[in-house]
C-alpha cells in the first residue's frame, strides 16, 4: 500500500501541477503550441539529464557537465570563427566532451577519486578552459554561421495552427533520440544492465565476473558527450557562445534525476523516469513564468517542491521497511 | 536464580500465524539453546522477548509474577539484554565510547571523565575475561568477533537492574573458529556468573558443546525441550524437521572413470605459501582448515580476485586470471559473505541470477529478455527456490533462499568448477538438505566442486576427499569416507611440514 503511495505519490504530484497551470492559465498552458514550446526550452535539459542517469545508476554522479556545456560551445563557436567548417568543428566539440567525460572516468575509476572530489574538481578545470578559449568574452553575430544557429529555430513540419505553420523542432527531436539510446542502453544491452548490478552491489557484480573499472570509466564518457552536445544545442538555439551558458544545468539535472527516482518501483534512476522528472521541472518553470511569478520566488518554489517529494518518498519507503 | 517462564505464546501477522503455542523455561546460571527450522518461529519469539512486539496471547511468568513486555524499555529494565548477528557499532568512535553509546559518559564539571570511562570500560571487559581489547581502540580496527565481545562487556558496565538474561541470535555467524572460542568463553563466564543466555543456532556442533538445555520450536509451537546430556543430534534434527540426520547427506557415489579437471602447480597468494592440488571430474573436494590457513583465500584467487602467481589448468589450458575470464571458462562462485559479496540486495532476484551469464542471454550486446525469463525460471525451479516471483528483491527473502538464488546462477549452463565459500553458512536445516543434493546432482553430471568449509560434519559429509590447509600450505589430504570430526579437527592443528 505505502509502496503504492510512495510510487504514484509523486506521479500524482506531477499530473496535479499540470492540472493547476491547466485550471490557472486557460488560455495558453494546454496549447500545442506552448507544449511544443517547452520541449524546446526542455531540450539540453534532457539530454544532460538522461546521459546523467547512466553513471547514477551506478551511484556515481558528475558535477562537471554544466561546465562541460559551456565548453564546448565555446570550441565550436572558437573553431568557427577560425573558419573550421562546421561539422568539423561540432565533432572536435563533441570530442571534447567524451575525452572530458573519459578523464572524469579515469579519475573515479582508476585512480578512485570520490565522483564528488574528482568532478567538482573537473569542473573548474573545464570552466577555466572555456574562459581560455574565449577569452572571456560572448562570442556571437557574424561569427556564427547562420546554418549552425538555424538549426535550432528548424524543425519538421506537423500541420498548422492559425495559419502559421506548427514546426516539430529539431531540438525536441534530437532530445527524443537521445533519450531514446540511452534508454536502449540501459535497459536492453547487456552493458546497462552491468551498469545497473554496480549500482545494486559493485563487489557481488566483480565477483560475478563484471569488469567493473572499464564499466565505471566508459559511463562517464556519456556524461561528457551528453553535456558537450547539450552545450552545441544551447550555442545552436541562441546563435552565440559564452564561458558561463551551460553552468546551470547540472544542478537542474541531478534534481530532474533525483525527482524521477521518487516514481520508480526499486527508488533507482530509470530514463524515462528521469524524462518525468525534467518535464515536471519544466512545466514549472514554463507555468510559473506565464503567472508573472518573480524568477527568485520560482527558484524558491522548485526547491520546495523537490524537497516534497524526495521527503515524500523517503517517507514512504521508511513505512515499508518498518511494516 | 531468576527464573523466566513462558507459556502458551501466540503471535499471528494477518493470516499467517508465525507463533501457535510457544513455551520456554529459562533459569538462571544456564546456557539453554533454541533450535527450529527458518520460520519456525524463533525471531518472532525473540521480538516478543525484546518488545518489538506485543504478543497476541500468552503468558510470560519473571520468578512467578507476569511480565508484560511490549516496549524494548520494558524488556531493558526486566534485565534482558540482545545481540544481533549484524551488530551495531560506530566503527569511527573507540571501544569504550562504543560501549558506553546507551548510557551516560562519566563526566567531571559537565565535561567528560575520560579517564574514569577507559577505566569502567576496561573493568567490564575485564569482568568478562576480555583482557586482549585494549579500550582505546577503533571499534572498526576490531573483528566482528571482538566486536561482539565489546558489545557483551557494555552489559557488564554498572546497571540497575543488572541485567540476567543474554538473547544471542546466530552469533557466530560471522565468526571465526578463533573468535568464536573467545566468545563461548566469555559465555562461560557470564553463565558462573549467575546469568541465563538463550543461544538460537543453526549450527549442531556449537549447541551440542555450549547448551544445558535445549528447545526445539516447529511451525511456531513448542516440541520439545531436551537435556544435553540426554540427547543427541539425530534426535533433535528430527525434532526440528521430522527427517533423520542420516537422511541429510545424499549418497556418495563411487567414483568412475573420471578425467582431471584443475591442476594447481605451486600457487602463490594473499595468504597461500605455495600448494600444489589436482581435481577430477564429478569429485566433491573439501577444504578444512582453521581460519588464518588461506581456505578463502583459494578461492578467491582460482576466481582471479585476489593477484596470483603459479600455473593454474583448467581441462590443460591456463586458467584466465579475472573474475569474467573465470566465469568464461566455466568455474562458479559462491562466495563467503552472501549479502556483501553475493547478491544485489535491493534488486529483483533475477538480475543477480542472471549477472555472470549476461553474454549468453544477449546478440549482439542486446538482451534476450525471454531466454533470461526462461533461465530463471528453470533455476529457480530447480534449486527449489520460494519466492513471490523473478521480481522480487533479494533482501526479502530468507537466508536459505538467498543461498537459493546463488546456486541457481552458479548451476545456470552447468559449470566445469563449482567453488563454494560456506555454502550453508545461516541456513536452517530444510535448506541445508536441497543445497546438499543440489552438489551431490551437480557433482553427478559431472561439475568437478571445491568446498570449503568450517562445518566438519558437513564436510565429511558431503566431500569425497578433504584437503586441510594449515597456514597457507596443504599439510595432508584424506579421504571422506569413514572420517571422524576428531580426527579432522586433530589434523586440522597439525603444522606444516
Amino acid at each position: 500500500m505505502s509502496a503504492l503511495a510512495r510510487r504514484y505519490g509523486s506521479l500524482f504530484g506531477m499530473v496535479a501541477i499540470i492540472l493547476f497551470f491547466w485550471i490557472a492559465l486557460p488560455e495558453t498552458f494546454m496549447t500545442a503550441r506552448n507544449w511544443i514550446n517547452i520541449t524546446q526550452q526542455l531540450s539540453m535539459l534532457t539530454v544532460v539529464a538522461v546521459t546523467m542517469t547512466v553513471v547514477m545508476v551506478m551511484g556515481d554522479f558528475d558535477l562537471s557537465v554544466g561546465a562541460m556545456a559551456s565548453l564546448s560551445g565555446v570550441v565550436a563557436a572558437v573553431l568557427f570563427t577560425q573558419d573550421w567548417p562546421i561539422p568539423a568543428a561540432l565533432g572536435a566539440a563533441l570530442s571534447v566532451g567524451l575525452l572530458g567525460g573519459l578523464f572524469n572516468g579515469v579519475l573515479v575509476s582508476l585512480i578512485g577519486i570520490l565522483p564528488f572530489v574528482a568532478t567538482l574538481a573537473t569542473l573548474t578545470i573545464f570552466s577555466g578552459a572555456a574562459f581560455l578559449a574565449s577569452d572571456g568574452k560572448t562570442i556571437f553575430g557574424r561569427d556564427i554561421p547562420q546554418a549552425f544557429s538555424d538549426f535550432a529555430r528548424g524543425g519538421l513540419p506537423i500541420g498548422s495552427l492559425a495559419d502559421k505553420p506548427l514546426l516539430l523542432p529539431s531540438l525536441t527531436i534530437l532530445a527524443a533520440l537521445v533519450t531514446l539510446a540511452i534508454w536502449i542502453i540501459l535497459e536492453h544491452t547487456t552493458y546497462g544492465r552491468r551498469l545497473y548490478a554496480i549500482g545494486g552491489n559493485s563487489e557481488a557484480a566483480r565477483l560475478a565476473g563484471v569488469r567493473t573499472r572499464a564499466l565505471r570509466l566508459s559511463a562517464f564518457a556519456f556524461t561528457g558527450l551528453g553535456a558537450a552536445l547539450a552545450g552545441l544545442m544551447y550555442a545552436s538555439r541562441v546563435a552565440s557562445a559564452n564561458p558561463v551558458q551551460g553552468d546551470g544545468l547540472m544542478l537542474t539535472a541531478i534534481a530532474a534525476v533525483f525527482l524521477g527516482m521518487t516514481i520508480t518501483r526499486d527508488g533507482q534512476p530509470h530514463v524515462l523516469a528521469t524524462v518525468a522528472g525534467v518535464i515536471t521541472l519544466g512545466v514549472m518553470d514554463n507555468g510559473l513564468t506565464q503567472l508573472q511569478v518573480d524568477s527568485y520566488v520560482r527558484q524558491v518554489l522548485v526547491g520546495a517542491i523537490i524537497l516534497a517529494a524526495v521527503s515524500f518518498s523517503a517517507f514512504g519507503r521508511r513505512a515499508l521497511r518498518g511494516r | 536464580m531468576p527464573q523466566l517462564l513462558i507459556s502458551g505464546l501466540s503471535k499471528s501477522y494477518g493470516p499467517s500465524r508465525a507463533l501457535t503455542s510457544a513455551a520456554l523455561d529459562l533459569r538462571g546460571g544456564e546456557v539453554h539453546a533454541l533450535m527450529g527450522e527458518n520460520g519456525a518461529g524463533k525471531s518472532t519469539l525473540i521480538r516478543n522477548l525484546a518488545g518489538l512486539e506485543q504478543p497476541d496471547a500468552g503468558t510470560i511468568l519473571l520468578d512467578g509474577r507476569p511480565l508484560t513486555l511490549g516496549t524494548p524499555k520494558r524488556a531493558e529494565a526486566a534485565g534482558f539484554r540482545f545481540l544481533h548477528q549484524e551488530l551495531h557499532v560506530v566503527p569511527a568512535l573507540d571501544v569504550a565510547e562504543n560501549m558506553h553509546l546507551s548510557r551516560p559518559y562519566p563526566r567531571r564539571i559537565g565535561l567528560v571523565h575520560w579517564s574514569a570511562l577507559h577505566r569502567a570500560a576496561t573493568r567490564a571487559l575485564h569482568d568478562l575475561g576480555v583482557d586482549h581489547i585494549d579500550s582505546r581502540t577503533m571499534m572498526g580496527d576490531l573483528g566482528p568477533g571482538d566486536q561482539m565481545l565489546v558489545r557483551i562487556a557494555a552489559t557488564l558496565l554498572p546497571a540497575d537492574p543488572t541485567p540476567w538474561l543474554y538473547v544471542m541470535d546466530e552469533p557466530t555467524a560471522a565468526l571465526t573458529g578463533a573468535e568464536s572460542a573467545r566468545l563461548f568463553d566469555a559465555i562461560a563466564r557470564l553463565k558462573g556468573q549467575g546469568a541465563a543466555i538463550l543461544y538460537v543456532s543453526h549450527r549442531m556442533d556449537e549447541v551440542m558443546t555450549l547448551a544445558d538445555r535445549i528447545t526445539i520450536l516447529r511451525d511456531g509451537a513448542h516440541v520439545a525441550t531436551h537435556s544435553r546430556r540426554e540427547t543427541d543430534r539425530d534426535r533433535l534434527i528430527h525434532d526440528m524437521t521430522g527427517r533423520a540426520l542420516s537422511d541429510l547427506f545424499p549418497p556418495r557415489p563411487a567414483p568412475s572413470g573420471a578425467a582431471s579437471v584443475l591442476r594447481i602447480r605451486n600457487l602463490r597468494t594473499e595468504g597461500i605459501e605455495s600448494l600444489d592440488l589436482d581435481l577430477s571430474t564429478g569429485e566433491v573436494l573439501g577444504i578444512a582448515g582453521l581460519s588464518g590457513s588461506g581456505r578463502g583465500a583459494l578461492l578467491r584467487a582460482l576466481m582471479g580476485a585476489l593477484p596470483r602467481q603459479g600455473e593454474i589448468t583448467l581441462f590443460d589450458t591456463a586458467l584466465p586470471d579475472t573474475p569474467s575470464g573465470a566465469w568464461q571458462s566455466g568455474l562458479a562462485y559462491i562466495p563467503r559473505e552472501r549479502r556483501s559479496e553475493g547478491v544485489m540486495p535491493a534488486r529483483a532476484l533475477s538480475e543477480t541470477i542472471a549477472l555472470p551469464h549476461l553474454a549468453n542471454l544477449s546478440r549482439y550486446g542486446f538482451l534476450r529478455p525471454r531466454a533470461t525469463e526462461a533461465l530463471v525460471h528453470s533455476l529457480s525451479d530447480a534449486v527449489r527456490l520460494k519466492s513471490t516471483g523473478p521480481g522480487q528483491p533479494v533482501a526479502e527473502l530468507s537466508g536459505g533462499n538467498q543461498q537459493k538464488v546463488l546456486f541457481a546462477r552458479a548451476m545456470a549452463g552447468k559449470p566445469r568448477l563449482l567453488l563454494l565459500d560456506e555454502p550453508t553458512r545461516g541456513v536452517d536445516v530444510g535448506a541445508k538438505f536441497d543445497i546438499y543434493n543440489l552438489i551431490r546432482t551437480a557433482a553427478a553430471e559431472g561439475t568437478a566442486v571445491i568446498v570449503v568449509s568450517s562445518d566438519l560434519p558437513e564436510l565429511i559429509g558431503l566431500s569425497d576427499r578433504i584437503a586441510i590447509l594449515n597456514a597457507g600450505r596443504l599439510t595432508r589430504i584424506l579421504p571422506a569416507a569413514g572420517l571422524t570430526e576428531a580426527a579432522l579437527l586433530s589434523a586440522c592443528y597439525e603444522r606444516p611440514v
